[in-house]
């Protein structure tokens, strides 16, 4: 009885400090506001081919998949080969982005070949995804 | 004089911060579901266009990739093991282009590690080719 009536009494008499709160906010805020970078991901899960030498790539680029089933996706759709090149135009028509294709170990290496000769006539480089070196 | 006053609802009224808190809360969460860390490590392939293949007086090396999963230049079964070797023996001079052809049945895996152990080996620029049977 006595604890609760103190509690109540002191709620009353001052109201929580909400100042470090909205600095914490605006910190993650700017955090993420710069680290975005809206990149719409093939949303398809392939294995990709273990590799000596890789680099980092440009993370803002057009990302393709090309499946194991020999299906390429694209924004999350199967698309067909010839849709490729005029979907890079439209993606690139902005600003000058680079062309990553995430290639499944097993899939088709013509298709792969394909794909990245009609790439290369429109984007500025084509880049294939590998595995990361743990 | 009359400032008085003035200086005095200053000190009675605050800014309300709760409408800012809840946007700047919206907008937060927009960032946090808009973004997507796409962290993504490869190889990139660099060939120029075909007719500015002819600038360069040594013909590229050709490797070849049929559908049995071997790796092949001039016929010889090198495997993949042997192409690192194969380019940096031709770079003696001038690092070489590499071109890789691939048939139908060829793993998109492995035509992926040779063009990257050509990389590797100093090669120029590695180009991926089609052949049809």
């Amino acid at each position: 009885m006595k604890l609760r009536r103190r509690s109540t009494l002191d709620e009353e008499d001052e109201s929580i400090n909400v100042s470090p709160l909205i600095d914490v906010v605006f910190i993650l805020l700017i955090f993420f506001i710069v680290s975005a970078t809206f990149v719409t991901l093939p949303g398809v899960d392939v294995t990709r081919p273990r590799v000596e030498k890789s680099t980092s790539l440009q993370k803002n680029s057009v990302l393709f998949a090309l499946s194991e089933k020999n299906e390429i996706f694209h924004a999350g759709k199967s698309v067909q080969l010839n849709e490729v090149a005029p979907l890079i135009t439209h993606a690139i028509k902005e600003k000058e982005k680079p062309v990553v294709i995430q290639v499944d170990q097993w899939a088709d290496a013509t298709l792969l070949a394909k794909i990245v000769s009609a790439a290369k006539k429109v984007a500025p480089s084509v880049s294939l995804a590998t595995l990361k070196d743990r | 004089m009359k400032r008085k006053p003035t200086i005095f609802q200053k000190e009675e009224t605050e800014i309300n911060v709760s409408p800012l808190i809840d946007m700047v809360f919206i907008l937060l969460i927009f960032f946090i579901v808009a973004t997507s860390f796409v962290n993504e490590v490869g190889i990139t392939s660099t060939y120029k266009d075909s007719n500015s293949q002819t600038d360069s007086k040594r013909k590229p090396l050709s490797f070849n990739l049929p559908g049995s999963g071997q790796v092949l230049l001039d016929g010889n079964q090198i495997g993949l093991e042997g192409v690192a070797p194969k380019v940096r023996n031709s770079s003696i001079y001038e690092a070489p282009s590499v071109i890789i052809r691939v048939s139908g049945g060829a793993k998109a895996g492995l035509a992926t590690q040779v063009m990257d152990q050509a990389l590797l080996a100093g090669a120029k620029a590695v180009k991926l080719t089609a052949v049809s049977k």
